[in-house]
């Protein structure tokens, strides 16, 4: 292609054609609904988010209805817990951190240029989980069966099933199913940061809410995964009766809380680095300067992410651990201010040295910090353990954390939704609206949950149906009613403002003036997502680089065409951003929703005790992942294609220069630290009681010893493999592939045969118990092993695998890496910890 | 110059009269009768104009911000400023902070001789067993006795699920979990009738589950154990056959007569309660009676089966039974 | 001999690993000391009875860190592009990875700092 090839019209529209043509959308009545692509799937995922919110949004009204006076009968006791638990847990659960999975899979392939996320499949298959399991967990409340034991569920409470009835088995599958849901996103978007930025954006260019993604991605694999292993000991024992959390049998609940802490702190960080990652977009549109202090803000987000994982037991000061341990995480609570200070001081700085435009959404971000910095304070003063002990559990808390999700998490999403309202619909909401909106909500947040400091130090715990008179408390509650109204107004103003858009005229293209890439965004709505990918110089492109709309919009960047009709976009390298490679992307397909439907269908099954029909969905589950995976890594019709500049990319990639590779990476990534979770559950109770393990309850080391010689052997077999493959013997491969899979499966067996022969009983004692835990997880792993070895086998069989194609032999070995990981922990503690014990 | 903690109640006090609310003084943080309360109050007065201090200082940053002409703060003077501001003075205020509250939280100390009380949570009721050293404990439920001025160690025992133990005016707030055994060690300052809660959620009547707490002078509690000790008389009355009849003593204990069941409540001191149904009720006659025939209506979710068939005059009868027990 | 040090830092690779190299020195320190402490206190009822074993892990984790921090810093000043280094030059993004990692090094070492204060004031497992 020569230099001066776009400036032809009519090649220009002839690319046009082809891009429309590959980007188009599925219209009929049905199919629609199979669309990937990031810009309708993300709008999806955000109203539905936006509608749970609502929802639970008018569960606390109702709540607050009730305590607005004393002694007051409008609900029940069991209604009044069902409306907390729900409220807290969808807020958590099926809004705040969906809502910045959502925003994300908008906004993220327009911040990086990109013409889509890498896996548009895996976006539409979480957001049909997230819409089932949503459905299901909030729908319960029609049935008077909602989770009522709050939101985090502490057992004995929960766990006991006369005390507790399907509500907790509902909060437990349903949100274990979105937390899988969650956890497919971060892959999305860790990749997606990592993989798919536009050529030449180095670390260093990176647009900041990219950055915080990346970070708060990173944190969602190391935070889920142990509330998931958590659930699933949970589930144990209130299906099955073994006894993780039942003390009268061994079981201790404070391995919950730990558990559930591990995940439940840094998820307070998880919702709340998102939306100031909007404001570190619109603070420098509204400053119209760069922002100041880059680094500091990448140290913020990478610094709070870390400390984030060491305040966990802050949540737990008043359980009557030693005094050392609190004072541990008392300091880290206390440190975790640092970074979050540098942020909001890098914003402060940057106000200061640019040229203020007070606009709507710039008002929202300087109220929300205004109501952060509150939370942040008071933060500080529950981080003092003594003061904790008497702020603990009750309403101090409650306005704490409140001010902490308005000031760090509604709040900023209505200023990213004024400020990002004309990138997606092409129109601005209005100011005077959004203004009235906005006074309401300071006004109504600040009445509603200021009195709350004070009626929790006056003696009003939290999650109370009712409190009475003489406790004094009757004026301060009545003003949080008050205010609670007066949100709901600010809330609905905003509502009729969106609802009002439809009617109103497009704005021009950038309407804010912003540097930055997302803006490129035309008006009217072209699917391609972005017409030729920019190469990037500057962290404001749009700002800094001549004449850059013009070219981007000319397509004289690169992969301006869709020669081959196919949806394409560019892998670049991790630090650099060097073209690697262009990869095919997932059409619509059925495929995304019937495997959620599947998945959903053994949670929600499980939960009213049909374990034939989940098994059933569960074999369904894994035929329509099998039949999904075996459309991927497929090779190209040619080696290489050239994408303009005279830079020609392979089609195909393997190993770490992979998207796919990296999505296996992380997502074992994610699987090992939930078996962490299970792991620290087995020495935990070491720790807590003199007899565990029991002595001589065995399993002998016999059979664990060979279980893992077993896995080992198998993982030889898949490293050969790879590497004879590699030279061309692809029949040794496939001999190899199929002796692998034998010897998994020979691991399951012997791994079994441990606590088989050992006779030991899981509902009896938790020793027991959590011994077939682990052991079950680890076999269940090699089982999927065995499968993947086969389904090597199968591609290679039908040529879908071959030498210089070998993306799916390198994929298995590095699952082969994560199960010898797995299997040397489980088997070596099983096998040998009792006798060192 | 020391402000009072008084005065900072005052106050706060009157901030929330703003809101027409009359402050309590028997359950809450601001109003301590204890050691450990009044040391955190003055702790919360700390933080309390820490935080006003830093919220205002950094509200006005972002006025100030706002306000400032573009391009006076140049990029080397902002990354100073946000090195500063945000990163060197909260690490030196936190690390004070830090210094400041670690040694509050040292427990106090217990000696060999000093009176324990073992507090166990039940959905929805507390049991209170005192043990004073060398005499034989006394089973209660639903109120705590304390003497002023004395240690006191508080052993706080799991029962079915997860409570929490707060008194506010005396002491922070100690979960009781079961199969695991906490300990608060408290002193009281001064005498009077208090009230405490259970601060974690149990189940139904979570918010009904609350206790009264007497600090009484070193002497009147002494004299108060002794006499409890001594096996009291029991005049027969109407309502004792009721009762029986009932088979109420198969989960309540009355000491000195046959009943003696462990599930409920002691109710050897009944009628010197200050609550019924763990601070749920006042405890009237006519209350207890209907407690009696409906525990479900006053306290959802409670343990105690109901006798919605017995006569309202049985019940009447066994409420005056219980009342005249002291 | 300062000169060829300083030069053969610049010329070491600094990538997302090396970023997150002060941060993950202080997770290590402050798992450990809760560790040390609620194992000891579970299994023994005592947890300040080496404590040569923790003031020598806490140096230790406060040397790694700090040594982080010297080869950031020389890295972070790596001759090159002008102020303010935010272009897309292999540079620059060497300067901005160095300098993020100087002050994330900064900041583990206050977290190290605050994480080793409580035991010199709690000395028992109470």
């Amino acid at each position: 292609m020569s230099l001066h090839a776009q400036d032809d019209p009519a090649l220009r529209e002839a690319q046009e054609a082809r891009l429309r043509a590959a980007w188009q959308r599925p219209t009929g009545w049905l199919t629609r609904w199979t669309d990937t692509n990031n810009n309708r799937v993300g709008v999806w995922y955000v109203l539905t988010a936006f509608a749970f919110m609502l929802f639970a949004g008018v569960l606390a009204l109702i709540m607050r209805t009730q305590l607005a006076v004393p002694d007051n009968d409008l609900v029940g006791a069991s209604t009044f817990n069902q409306l907390f638990t729900l409220h807290g847990s969808a807020m958590m659960f099926l809004f705040a951190v969906p809502m910045f999975e959502a925003v994300s899979i908008v906004l993220l392939p327009q911040l990086l240029g990109a013409r889509d996320l890498p896996f548009p499949r895996l976006s539409a298959f979480g957001y049909w989980s997230f819409l089932i399991g949503g459905v299901f967990v909030l729908g319960s409340i029609f049935f008077d069966a909602a989770p009522d034991g709050g939101w985090f569920m502490y057992p004995p409470l929960t766990t006991r099933t006369d005390l507790s009835g399907l509500g907790a088995d509902i909060w437990m599958l349903g949100l274990s199913f979105i937390e899988v849901s969650s956890v497919a996103a971060a892959v999305e978007l860790i990749v997606g940061v990592l993989k798919c930025r536009p050529p030449g954006m180095r670390l260093n260019l990176m647009p900041l809410y990219a950055w915080y993604i990346l970070v708060v991605a990173v944190m969602i694999l190391f935070a889920f995964p142990p509330l998931i292993a958590g659930d699933i000991l949970f589930e144990m024992e209130r299906l099955l009766g073994w006894p993780f959390f039942d003390a009268a049998k061994g079981g201790d609940p404070l391995l919950w809380q730990h558990l559930f802490w591990i995940f439940g702190h840094p998820e307070v960080y998880i919702i709340f680095l998102p939306s100031i990652a909007l404001f570190a977009m619109l603070i420098p549109t509204f400053s119209q300067r760069h922002l100041l202090g880059y680094p500091y803000i990448v140290l913020a987000a990478v610094g709070t992410a870390f400390l984030s994982f060491g305040l966990w037991v802050h949540h737990m000061f008043a359980t009557g651990l030693p005094k050392i341990s609190l004072a541990f995480f008392s300091a880290a609570s206390q440190a975790v201010v640092i970074p979050t200070g540098i942020q909001i001081f890098a914003f402060i700085a940057t106000l200061a040295a640019g040229r203020v435009i007070f606009s709507t959404p710039l008002l929202y971000a300087t109220g929300s910090l205004a109501i952060f910095v509150i939370g942040g304070l008071t933060g500080v003063m529950v981080a003092v353990v003594p003061f904790d002990w008497q702020a603990h559990d009750t309403y101090f808390v409650v306005a704490h954390l409140h001010y902490v999700l308005i000031g760090g998490t509604l709040m900023p999403l209505f200023a990213g939704l004024y400020y990002y309202w004309p990138l997606v619909t092409g129109k601005k909401l209005s100011d005077r609206l959004g203004r009235t909106a906005f006074w309401l909500l300071m006004a109504g947040a600040n009445l509603t949950f200021f009195p709350m400091h004070l009626s929790g130090l006056m003696g009003m715990p939290r999650r109370v149906f009712t409190y009475p008179e003489e406790l004094g408390l009757a004026g301060l509650n009545l003003a949080s009613t008050a205010g609670a109204y007066l949100f709901a107004v600010g809330v609905l103003v905003i509502v009729i403002d969106l609802a009002l858009s439809p009617t109103r005229a497009k704005v021009k293209r950038n309407p804010w003036n912003a540097g930055t890439l997302e803006w490129l965004a035309l008006p009217e709505d072209e699917d391609w997502g972005i017409r030729s990918v920019p190469l990037i110089e500057t962290r404001y492109p749009i700002w800094d680089q001549p004449n850059f709309v013009r070219k981007v919009d000319e397509g004289r960047f690169f992969l301006p065409d869709a020669e081959e009709g196919r949806r394409e976009t560019i892998v670049t390298s991790v630090l650099d951003a060097r073209p690697v490679a262009v990869i095919r992307l997932g059409t619509p397909s059925w495929l995304p929703i019937l495997a959620a439907i599947t998945v959903g269908g053994v949670f929600i099954l499980t939960t009213y005790h049909l374990y034939w029909a989940a098994l059933g969905s569960g074999i369904l589950a894994l035929g329509v992942i099998l039949r999904w995976l075996w459309t991927t890594a497929e090779i190209p019709e040619k080696p290489c294609k050239p994408i303009g500049h005279g830079l020609e990319l392979p089609l195909y990639v393997a190993g770490p220069a992979a998207p796919g590779w990296w999505a296996v990476f992380i997502t074992m990534l994610a699987d090992a630290t939930a078996f962490s979770g299970l792991l620290f559950g087995y020495y935990f109770f070491w720790t807590v009681h003199s007899d565990f393990p029991p002595p001589s309850a065995g399993p002998a080391p016999t059979w664990p010893i060979a279980a893992l010689a077993l896995t080992a052997a198998s993982w030889g077999a898949t490293i050969i493999a790879r590497e004879v493959h590699r030279r061309g013997r692809v029949g040794l491969t496939r001999v190899l592939l199929a002796l692998g899979a034998a010897l998994s499966l020979a691991s399951i067996a012997a791994g079994l045969a441990g606590p088989w022969q050992a006779q030991l009983d899981p509902a009896t004692n938790t020793y027991a118990a959590i011994v077939w835990t682990l052991a079950i997880w680890t076999v269940v792993h090699s089982a999927v092993a065995a499968i993947a070895q086969l389904y090597g086998l199968a591609r290679s069989l039908a040529g879908r695998t071959t030498p210089s194609h070998d993306a799916d032999v390198r994929n298995i070995t590095l699952y082969q890496h994560f199960m010898l990981f797995t299997a040397v922990l489980t088997w070596l503690t099983l096998g040998l910890f009792p006798e060192v014990a | 110059m020391r402000v009072r903690p008084g005065t900072i109640v005052k106050g706060l006090c009157g901030t929330a009269l703003l809101f027409l609310s009359g402050c309590n003084r028997h359950q809450s943080a601001l109003s301590p009768f204890g050691d450990d309360a009044a040391r955190i109050q003055v702790m919360t007065v700390v933080l309390v104009a820490g935080a006003v201090v830093i919220g205002i200082a950094v509200a006005a940053l972002m006025v100030w911000a706002v306000r400032l002409p573009a391009n006076r703060l140049t990029l080397v003077g902002g990354e100073r400023f946000i090195l500063i501001a945000g990163g060197i003075v909260p690490s030196a205020v936190l690390l004070a902070l830090l210094i400041y509250s670690l040694p509050a939280m040292r427990p106090r100390d217990v000696s060999p001789g000093d009176l324990n009380v073992a507090v166990t949570g039940e959905q929805f009721w507390w049991r209170v067993r005192y043990e004073p050293p060398g005499a034989t404990p006394l089973t209660d439920a639903n109120e705590i006795r304390i003497p002023v001025g004395r240690t006191v160690r508080l052993r706080l025992l799991g029962g079915d699920v997860i409570h929490s133990f707060w008194i506010p005016g005396l002491a922070g707030k100690v979960d009781m979990i079961p199969g695991r055994e906490n300990t608060l060690v408290v002193r009281a300052t001064r005498p009077g009738v208090f009230r405490g809660q259970c601060t974690e959620f149990c189940g139904l009547s979570h918010a009904l589950m609350a206790f009264d707490v007497v600090a009484m002078p070193p002497e009147a509690f002494d004299a108060w154990l002794a006499g409890q000790q001594a096996a009291p008389a029991r005049a027969a009355a109407p309502g004792q056959a009721l009762f029986a009849q009932h088979g109420c003593g198969g989960c309540h204990t009355i000491r000195g007569t046959e009943h003696a069941g462990t599930i409920g409540p002691d109710l050897t001191r009944m009628g010197a309660r200050r609550s019924l149904g763990a601070g749920t009720l006042p405890p009237s006659e006519a209350n207890i009676a209907s407690f009696i025939r409906h525990p479900e209506h006053h306290k959802p979710g409670v343990r105690m089966p109901a006798f919605p068939h017995m006569p309202e005059r049985e019940a009447m009868a066994i409420a005056r039974y219980l009342k005249a027990l002291r | 001999m300062i000169t060829r040090l300083v030069d053969r830092i610049q010329t070491l690779r600094a990538t997302l690993w090396t970023l997150i190299a002060p941060p993950l020195v202080w997770a290590a320190h402050f798992l450990l000391s809760y560790l040390w402490a609620s194992v000891l206190c579970a299994k023994r009822g005592a947890f300040a009875t080496e404590p040569a074993l923790f003031w020598g892990c806490t140096v230790l984790a406060l040397v790694v860190i700090v040594g982080c921090g010297v080869i950031a810093h020389i890295q972070s000043r790596v001759p090159g592009d002008n102020p303010p280094h935010e272009q897309g030059t292999k540079v620059d993004r060497l300067r901005f990875l160095a300098y993020s990692t100087l002050l994330l090094a900064g900041l583990s070492f206050i977290g190290v700092i605050f994480t080793a204060v409580p035991v010199l004031f709690l000395t028992d497992c109470r």
